[in-house]
């Protein structure tokens, strides 16, 4: 390893050669990581919580808007995840999601009530898909509101879709499991791709 | 009685720590004074957090809750370093001499041949690592080997070679090989989280630590300039602070002075210090100080790669972007003046926002995001803007911070050319993707402008009349008061701008201890 004193000599021949005061790679093993001091939050999968803005029954449709949103495939779903109490503390924070959400809720049963005679947590699972269906076409094909999806609807459900999508890519079931990152391991060299033609 | 410094620097990232290092290394007295406190690489940042570890997902800058690098303003010892992505690009005489070439904006007052030796200078003693590309409009320097380019990035290198557009890999102040100080990149792919071996270029690791060691370098931390000093005979004096945590004031008093807190503060600052000779802000004679603001504008496309989708997941994290699309442009036919870069990232990242954005519901859009997690692409593409009257600096003398301090102002207004920069530079990430068969997720719109890079407003010039500074960056109207940051830009570049600032800075430092030794900062 090149010795402090060199190194600045090196640093000080400027325009003589292309002299880097650059070792080998013997400083590898150096790198040790501290402990991080965030708290990890991992919730465990049915581990109850109080929430903080939502009454019970409205977590109840929050949750279930969560799983069929993102079900337990081979994978663990929302609910398993976290979401909605990652959900609930997000809106917790933020008034203007609190009057969507508030609005949304409401007009989520109203809807249902409308198309299939009850509120959306007695729907069955078909009829649920169904009314789903209706709101993504519209969030995702950018149609206009219609009877089916009338606009609080979609925004609630592009608002809950996307904390939904947040919420459980973040979690360590949503990034690690589902996802499979590995990103944040230590590599002593990056690793060579090719690819075919080129 | 308080010390007098020969030189007080206001601020400690790129242009202050390094203007500090190098002058220490000279055998000039130093004072750095900065607003934020003393930050630690090794344990001060969460570089290997996930988003998990906290309740709201959200991975908090500092560790234990610590003030510092938590806004804008990037307030703490090492400034924006702490937190930047290292790409380190040299600009090229097409961007000194931009005005002379396509009639827009100004010329800067030097040239290439001027820069370059400074740039050699600062590669050498940071470390940058790239490829020797050959190319017209992005001059090569000294470089450490690169990173391999991910799997995504070979893919759009080949399509884009189709399309007769450049891809190289990325040059970035990040080492592959350790120093005898700091260690080698190890690909955990979080640097903008703050490098936790300082492989990747912050001033206090790589200038500052060393240059401690001259005894000629103190900092002051948690003190918040308010105001240069001026004294009748139209001389910088030294800096008026107010303590962080105590609110005290203080004064440090030195024979020459440097703000160098980051363009849009420095502007500021220099408009608070209203003297009698100076009650339109200090070195402001032409009346040209916060005008001439000219960041870089972004355009933004995001996609998946064909061949990417549903591969399995590797860790390809990285340095974050590998790859970049250089300036291209002056060499075909087009209608705009000056030009464009892109910074591609693709291979896994930590963060997924874009899940959201991904169509439909249930296990279906649940395959869909997974199978897209290792394909997805982000074309950041960044303009030169073309200085205007609409875009400017200025005091909002409607507002105080918590130190009493009016807030600062930064107004950007796009105008024609850079709607046409912008059409181009965000079709050429279009025209990429769509070769490779990928699909679109999302492009960014010009109405809705996102800006980065603040550069401009105390630009440097050869005329008094037109410029607040001298090509080495000392104000034409106070003979020992320099400003080395990127507001001292008179045209932007497309390239990213921290190189740059180092090199002025190196060339600031050589021009202040000469001119000390002349006996002309008495």
């Amino acid at each position: 390893m090149t010795s402090r004193r060199e190194a600045l000599k090196i640093i000080g021949a400027v325009g003589v050669t292309c002299a880097f005061p650059f070792s080998a790679n013997e400083l590898y093993g150096q790198h040790v990581h501290p402990p991080t001091q965030g708290e990890p939050q991992d919730v465990k999968p049915g581990a109850p919580f109080e929430p903080q803005f939502f009454s019970p029954a409205q977590l109840l449709v929050v949750s279930r808007l969560a799983d069929l949103i993102i079900p337990t495939t081979d994978t663990p779903g929302a609910v398993a995840a976290g979401v909605p109490q990652y959900i609930d503390l997000v809106v917790h924070g933020d008034p203007k999601l609190q009057a969507t959400f508030q609005a949304g809720l409401q007009g989520l049963d109203k809807t249902s009530q409308t198309r299939f005679g009850s509120a959306f947590l007695q729907l069955t699972e078909a009829q649920q898909v169904e009314i789903l269906t209706s709101l993504t076409q519209a969030t995702d094909e950018k149609k206009p509101p219609t009877e089916n999806a009338p606009q609080g609807d979609v925004s609630f459900f592009r608002a809950i879709k996307g904390l939904t999508a947040d919420g459980y890519y973040t979690s360590r079931i949503g990034l690690m499991q589902e996802l499979g990152y590995n990103g944040d391991g230590v590599l002593a060299a990056f690793p060579v791709f090719t690819i075919p033609e080129h | 009685v308080a010390p007098i410094f020969d030189v007080c620097i206001v601020g400690s990232g790129a242009g202050g720590g390094t203007l500090a290092a190098h002058l220490a290394q000279q055998g000039v007295q130093v004072a750095v004074v900065e607003g934020g406190p003393p930050v630690n690489t090794r344990t001060d940042f969460n570089t290997h957090a996930l988003p998990f570890n906290f309740a709201n997902r959200h991975i908090p800058t500092m560790r234990g809750g610590k003030y510092g690098m938590t806004s804008e303003r990037a307030r703490g010892v090492g400034g924006k370093t702490m937190l930047w992505n290292a790409v380190a690009l040299r600009l090229s005489h097409r961007d000194f001499k931009g005005y002379t070439i396509d009639g827009a904006g100004a010329d800067w007052p030097l040239d290439y041949p001027d820069m370059a030796p400074y740039y050699e200078r600062i590669e050498r003693e940071i470390g940058v690592c790239g490829n020797r590309d050959g190319l017209e409009d992005l001059p090569d320097g000294i470089y450490l080997d690169p990173p391999p380019l991910k799997s995504g990035d070979l893919l759009l290198q080949r399509d884009a070679k189709r399309l007769g557009i450049p891809i190289i890999h990325t040059r970035k102040a990040t080492l592959t090989r350790p120093s005898a100080t700091r260690l080698a990149c190890h690909y955990c792919g979080n640097c903008m989280a703050g490098c936790d071996v300082a492989a990747k270029y912050n001033s206090v690791d790589a200038h500052m630590a060393p240059a401690m060691k001259t005894g000629r370098l103190a900092i002051f931390p948690n003190s918040v300039v308010r105001e240069v000093m001026v004294s009748n005979e139209n001389r910088a004096t030294g800096v008026r602070f107010i303590h962080r945590e105590t609110g005290a004031e203080g004064e440090i008093r030195a024979r020459c002075v440097a703000v160098a807190c980051a363009c849009v503060q420095s502007v500021g600052l220099l408009l608070m210090s209203e003297s009698r000779l100076y009650p339109q802000g200090l070195a402001n004679s032409s009346g040209q100080l916060g005008r001439n603001y000219i960041p870089h504008f972004n355009s933004g496309v995001e996609g998946f790669l064909a061949d990417l989708i549903g591969r399995q997941v590797v860790n390809d994290e990285g340095f974050i972007d590998h790859a970049y699309l250089p300036s291209y442009m002056h060499l075909q036919k087009r209608d705009y003046a000056r030009s464009f870069g892109v910074q591609i990232y693709t291979g896994i990242r930590r963060t997924t926002g874009w899940a959201r954005e991904v169509p439909g519901f249930g296990a279906d859009y649940k395959l869909r995001v997974k199978q897209r997690f290792p394909a997805y692409v982000t074309f950041q593409c960044f303009g030169e803007m073309i200085p205007n009257p609409q875009s400017y600096i200025q005091l909002d003398k409607t507002e105080k911070d918590e130190f009493g301090l009016y807030k600062v102002k930064a107004i950007a207004v796009q105008e024609e050319n850079e709607r046409k920069v912008y059409e181009a530079m965000t079709k050429a990430a279009v025209d990429i993707l769509q070769k490779s068969g990928g699909e679109i997720l999302s492009i960014s719109n010009f109405d809705v402008p996102t800006f980065n890079h603040a550069l401009g407003g105390c630009r440097m010039g050869s005329d008094p009349r037109t410029s607040v500074l001298n090509s080495y960056c000392r104000s034409h109207d106070v003979p020992n008061l320099y400003v080395v940051d990127g507001s001292v830009f008179p045209s932007a570049s497309e390239k990213n701008p921290t190189l740059t600032i180092m090199a002025l800075a190196a060339r600031a430092a050589d021009n202040i201890s000469d001119r000390f030794k002349k006996g002309e900062m008495a």
